[in-house]
């Protein structure tokens, strides 16, 4: 997708360019504007950054089976603050979270931006879609959540799933995955996605994304699951300060220990961050405060497929389900080769009375030989 | 004839929820209020280990974010008899606070405030004068004419651009807006500082806890050592950043919360006579200086009242088996024992069964189920539970520093006690524990200062981690008192993992369809004799919804 | 009943594990035990206590580096076998690994019946590997194809080099790399019960059938019998 396609209408600047007007007659016009809207000498430039921008992406926000902390993150993000880009940047048409209008005068809102920017607008998803029964576990304005995917998403230019819930299902999909949460990539088929998966992602990764599509005009380039590699190309343990603990053998062994006052590795408590991607030890949470592991919790796995059933969280390898409490690969491992211990024992011993005949022979035929000797 | 209006969805509010009203003579004569939204977390939970149930029911809500992991950590450890260090205590504590300013501030301006503020009329405000509005009232330093004029430029060009964004199809220009364009500007002005805020704020988590939203919580304690000679643990930085932020929070909670919220609602006493509901509060009470095990130290004392009894505050056990129990006589699911039973969480049942209308469709039977939410009732009762049930029974138990803040509040704005039981009320009293609860968070640093400071550097008890450590069966209880009010979770271990798993949630309490008698809970029996002027833009109907700060991801999970 | 075996039998030497089979076979073992070694202390690092600090210790870090530097040497080693298979000679060929015709089958019950139930008393007719190791040494094959591919699909990410980076469509492919290090810690234990049963039944065949197993992986021959010969012969015709 190019910077063409994405914002194919023109702006006020292109239009008059188009039409012959110089830059200098776009100024004019700007200041034109501002005297018209009373505004003050400062407020032209502003007029005309507008314009040349004129209009901002719409963007259509939609909620299905959350718990809104994506919203929440995004709020938090720093750079860009989250007001100069509902404000400046895109044209937030409809997100149930901040919006003025309920009820009908949302919807209206959605169905305007629908038919005004077909093909135009950008689709963000927050949420899975229940597939169960007739989508009933999901509602709004009495149509279900697939309904209304499928049908925001046919006129939509690109879709950014937001979270884990989004690109996985997250919790809502763990066993047993009572209502059938799907994730919208399943769903919506030919149309450009972009994952942002964590639990929630971090708020400058949601901005940086958004902000990416709307600077460059292009989807960011995508690793092999859809993310954003710019975010989710290295794993936390290769970005953690705690890494030459890791590599040193340190590890925390309980929690509080004097290791973990020591800020050891998280390695045995359970952290998953060996296998998982994301930009937590980069960019950090909260304009660069913490994240999990300098908080002295390991990584959960939050950006990855699946990750509520990978096993309990403090502990490396998860239970192998039907073999009874506890019972992980190396348990089981250690309870076959001692089944194997015993089975050899036992065709050794099986082998020398079965066999013995056929090994008296050949001992037998060795005496022989040396006798001859 | 009655006119039955739908709004779904409420927006500005946490999840998905649908009113539907039924209006006489310009009044809402019955009103029903459904959740259409169910993720089955108390199924999922079934088999797990208890120690990791705090993050899959945090996930039950990020805008209350920490609440639930709080609640779960707290009924396992009670279910194994675990007591954590005071410095965790300490440290839960302020992130609780924490999260209340949070999630009151972003309540009120960014969720509530578009039902009182009219954008479009800030367009029209003079700087000069709502400057000097905005300095009267507080001493907050952003309040020059230059100040509010470029705020006022900035809106316009948003608003000349055509592309109104959020603000698009409100109900700007109604009737029911009374706010001079002044304090419309200075209520814009302020959405965006708050906006700013807010993002600071949660940094506090973000040390304690490793992220915003959703931090991490930990069985026994927290995660966070301390290691105040040591650059990766919480060390004097750390704690020089939190006890900064939490300054500026009460800074702001009380220069710009308190005064805008005052401001705001002497121009809508009116709604001080309606939206009052039930007239029964509960609340479990929370905070205390000397351990959560300690109820007779909670900063948020515990109790009952009925019909608006203030001076009558019942005492509440959550352990009782016929004090709390939920229904489903109107909601999406079905008991063993039949559809009428009220259960006990310990003993309760999740067993989803929709039979309501297929989508896409236009109205819920009303009177068969047609709610994801469950009932609870106390001792058979209705309860209204949030802020102005914690700001009632403290007040009605005596607490100084609850009358202070209500007694002054009262005669700030000149109506009487009656008022509290209201819409407006309920908004007021959401500034007002904000503003004791940001009190509260620099006393409770100030406890870990000083505790860590006597060496005691312990921050979580690991006796019992370990699953071998457990009894085969064990049942505990975990509450704490969420922004939109009582919550707990019930859980029963056996054999190491989760046998059964209950959340019952604020919003439940207060968006749950009616019980097996017909009774209302809160949301609905608030919105009754509610004035509408326009069936087609009932905002009316958000202020006193949006007064209890709805949050129905929580309600359902 | 001396029909089975009687003294004075004619043994005749055949060589069967060529020069380069037998550098394949020690390193590959090599290899195995050293990844076998570090990949369980990688699983699960056992609690060292130290004084001194990070920067100062490097073990958890060598023992990977032990681990990436054994994977290396088993990718290529096994490599090398696979092509070994094509241009070695009969014993050494992929044919003694996959069923291909019901004989195969039958003699591989045949195995069964005689050395692991031990209800028949057949004389080994094989020469290089009986059909029932050869069958085992296919699921080890396979097994080091999984090996190398969740090994190499893990190791992707921390190197630059574009082999290990031929392997980046593996962790999608098994939804992300906790699946990934899941399936090769458990696939280690398969290892580990190979390695086992292997070295066993090596003595457990010299022992029975004499024939010098456990030194033809050093000098390359074993020593056949006449008829058992003989009768290879026929059927190579
Ligand atoms: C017989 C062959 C092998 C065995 C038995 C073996 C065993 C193991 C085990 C048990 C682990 C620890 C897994 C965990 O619990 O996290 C491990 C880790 C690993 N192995 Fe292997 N492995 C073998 C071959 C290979 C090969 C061929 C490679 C190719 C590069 C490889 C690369 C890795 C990597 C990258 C890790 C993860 C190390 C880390 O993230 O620090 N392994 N291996
Ligand atoms: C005392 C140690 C060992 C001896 C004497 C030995 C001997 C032998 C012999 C005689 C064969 C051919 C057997 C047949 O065709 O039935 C063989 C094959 C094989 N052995 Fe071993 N072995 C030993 C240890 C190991 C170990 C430790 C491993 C791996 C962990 C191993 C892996 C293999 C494999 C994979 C084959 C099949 C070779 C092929 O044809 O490609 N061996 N070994
Ligand atoms: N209701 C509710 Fe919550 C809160 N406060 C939870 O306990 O919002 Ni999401
Ligand atoms: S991905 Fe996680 S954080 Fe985001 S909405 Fe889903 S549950 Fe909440
Ligand atoms: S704490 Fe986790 S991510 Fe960091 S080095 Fe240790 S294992 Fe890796
Ligand atoms: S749990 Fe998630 S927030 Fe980061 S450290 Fe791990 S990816
Ligand atoms: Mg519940």
């Amino acid at each position: 997708m190019t910077t063409e396609t994405l914002t194919k209408r023109p702006t006020y600047y292109e239009e008059l360019r188009g039409k012959g007007y110089s830059r200098r007659d776009f100024m004019k016009y700007c200041t034109m504007m501002a005297a018209f809207m009373g505004l003050q000498q400062s407020g032209i430039a502003q007029i005309a950054d507008a314009m040349k921008k004129t209009p901002r992406i719409p963007v259509i926000w939609l909620h299905f089976q959350e718990c809104t902390c994506c919203s929440e993150s995004f709020i938090r993000s720093s750079h860009p603050i989250t007001a100069d880009i509902v404000l400046d940047q895109i044209s937030l048409d409809y997100t149930e979270t901040l919006m003025a209008a309920s009820g009908h005068q949302a919807e209206e809102a959605m169905q305007k931006t629908m038919k005004d920017h077909y093909g135009e607008y950008v689709l963000c998803v927050e949420g899975s879609v229940p597939m169960a029964g007739d989508g009933e576990y999901c509602c709004i304005g009495g149509r279900s959540a697939k309904q209304i995917l499928e049908e925001t998403a046919a006129g939509a230019k690109a879709i950014l799933c937001w979270g884990s819930c989004a690109c996985n299902g997250c919790v809502q999909a763990a066993k047993p995955n009572p209502t059938q949460a799907t994730p919208i990539h399943k769903i919506i088929k030919g149309k450009p996605i972009v994952k942002v998966p964590g639990c929630p992602p971090i708020g400058e990764v949601m901005a940086g994304t958004l902000m990416h599509i709307i600077t460059f005009g292009t989807l960011p380039e995508l690793d092999g699951i859809g993310r954003p590699k710019a975010f989710y190309s290295k794993r936390i343990h290769d970005s953690c300060y705690r890494r030459p603990f890791y590599d040193a053998g340190m590890f925390v062994e309980t929690f509080d220990d004097e290791n973990a006052k020591k800020g050891y590795c998280l390695y045995k408590v359970g952290c998953k961050g060996p296998s998982t991607y994301n930009a937590c030890g980069i960019m950090k949470w909260n304009a660069g405060v913490s994240y999990p592991i300098q908080s002295g919790h390991g990584c959960f796995g939050c950006t990855e497929e699946k990750f509520w059933d990978n096993g309990p969280i403090y502990a490396r390898m998860p239970e192998a389900g039907g073999f009874g409490i506890e019972a992980t690969a190396d348990k089981i491992g250690m309870v076959a080769l001692g089944v194997t211990a015993a089975g050899i024992a036992a065709h050794a011993v099986a082998t020398n009375l079965r066999k013995k005949e056929i090994v008296d022979n050949l001992i037998e035929e060795g005496k022989e030989s040396e006798k001859e000797l | 004839m009655a006119n039955r209006i739908v709004i779904d969805p409420i927006t500005r509010i946490e999840g998905h929820l649908r009113i539907e009203a039924e209006i006489k003579d310009g009044k809402i004569s019955e009103a029903y209020s459904a959740g259409t939204m169910v993720r089955m977390l108390e199924e999922i939970l079934r088999g797990r280990d208890p120690r990791d149930a705090w993050a899959f029911v945090g996930r039950v809500c990020g805008v209350c974010t920490t609440v639930h992991s709080l609640a779960s950590v707290r009924a396992v450890e009670d279910a194994l008899d675990i007591v954590i260090p005071p410095n965790a205590e300490h440290v839960r504590n302020i992130m609780f606070a924490t999260q209340y300013m949070h999630d009151h501030v972003v309540h009120f301006y960014h969720l509530h405030a578009l039902d009182w503020v009219d954008i479009v009329s800030a367009l029209k405000a003079d700087p000069k004068k709502t400057s000097e509005i905005a300095q009267s009232i507080s001493n907050w330093p952003k309040s020059s004419p230059g100040y509010f004029s470029d705020l006022q430029k900035r809106l316009t060009k948003f608003v000349e651009s055509g592309q109104l964004g959020i603000f698009a199809n409100g109900y700007w220009g109604h009737p029911a807006y009374k706010l001079p364009p002044e304090v419309n500007l200075i209520g814009v002005a302020h959405y965006l500082e708050a906006l700013e805020w807010q993002k600071e704020i949660v940094k506090v988590h973000t040390v304690f806890g490793g992220k915003n939203p959703h931090p991490n919580y930990l069985v026994g304690g927290m995660a966070c050592s301390i290691g105040i000679d040591d650059a990766s643990a919480i060390n004097a930085e750390r704690l020089q950043l939190v006890h900064r932020l939490l300054k500026q929070a009460k800074e702001f909670v009380e220069q710009v919360y308190i005064p805008d919220l005052i401001a705001i609602a002497s121009f809508y006493k009116d709604w001080g006579a309606i939206g009052g509901g039930l007239g029964n509060y509960l609340v479990y009470g929370d905070l205390s200086p000397n351990g959560y095990r300690d109820p007779s130290t909670y900063k948020f004392p515990a109790g009952a009242i009925l019909n608006k009894k203030v001076g009558e505050v019942m005492d509440v056990d959550l352990r009782e088996d016929n004090e709390i129990q939920e229904f489903i006589s109107h909601s999406w699911y079905e008991y063993a024992g039949g559809d009428d039973a009220g259960l006990h969480p310990w003993k309760g049942e999740t067993k989803v069964k929709y039979t309501g209308p297929k989508p896409p469709y236009d109205f819920l039977d009303v009177n068969d189920k047609y709610s994801f939410l469950k009932t609870p009732r106390w001792k058979g009762n209705a309860m209204e539970v949030g802020p102005l049930a914690r700001v009632l029974v403290g007040y009605g138990r005596g607490r100084e520093e609850y009358k202070e803040v209500v007694d002054s509040t009262l005669s700030a704005l000149d109506v009487p006690i009656e008022a509290l039981f209201s819409t407006l009320g309920r908004t007021a009293a959401r500034g007002l524990e904000a503003k004791l609860v940001a009190h509260w968070a620099l006393e409770f640093y100030d406890m870990l200062i000083a505790n860590i400071k006597n060496g005691d550097t312990r921050m979580a008890n690991m006796e019992r981690f370990k699953p071998d450590t457990w009894p085969k069966e064990a049942k505990g209880v975990g509450h704490t008192e969420a922004p939109r009010g009582a919550l707990a979770h019930w859980v029963v271990i056996q054999n190491e993992k989760i046998a059964n798993y209950q959340l019952v949630v604020p919003s439940t309490w207060n968006a749950s369809p009616r019980d097996k008698n017909g009774v209302s809970s809160a949301y609905e029996s608030a919105l009754k004799n509610t004035p509408i002027a326009d069936d087609h833009k009932p905002v009316e109907i958000l202020r006193t919804v949006h007064s209890f700060d709805p949050c129905l991801a929580c309600a359902v999970h | 009943m001396n029909a089975i075996s009687h003294p004075h039998k004619n043994l005749r030497r055949v060589f069967v594990w060529e020069l380069p089979v037998r550098y394949y076979h020690w390193l590959n073992a090599l290899c195995i035990l050293t990844l076998i070694g570090t990949g369980f202390i990688i699983g699960d690092p056992p609690a060292i206590l130290t004084g001194r600090e990070a920067y100062q210790n490097y073990w958890f870090g060598t023992t990977r580096f032990i681990h990436f530097l054994a994977a290396y040497v088993f990718l290529f080693n096994f490599a090398f076998r696979i092509y070994w298979g094509f241009v070695g000679n009969q014993f050494a060929s992929w044919r003694n690994f996959i069923p291909t015709n019901k004989k195969f089958f039958s003699d591989m019950w045949m195995v069964m019946k005689t050395d692991i139930f031990m209800t028949k008393r057949e004389e080994e007719k094989s020469i290089g590997h009986n059909r029932l190791a050869g069958a085992i040494y296919f699921l080890t094959f396979i097994a080091f194809g999984i090996q190398c591919l969740t090994g190499f699909g893990l190791y992707a990410a921390m190197s630059d080099w574009w082999l290990p980076n031929l392997f980046t469509w593996v962790a999608p492919l098994f939804g992300g790399d906790f699946m990934l290090r899941q399936i090769h810690h458990w696939a280690m234990w398969f290892f580990i019960l190979f390695t086992v049963i292997h070295v066993y039944l090596v003595f457990y065949h010299d022992y029975v059938e004499g024939r010098g197993e456990l030194s033809s992986m050093a000098g390359g021959w074993k020593f056949i019998e006449e008829e058992v010969f003989e009768e290879n012969k026929k059927e190579e015709k």
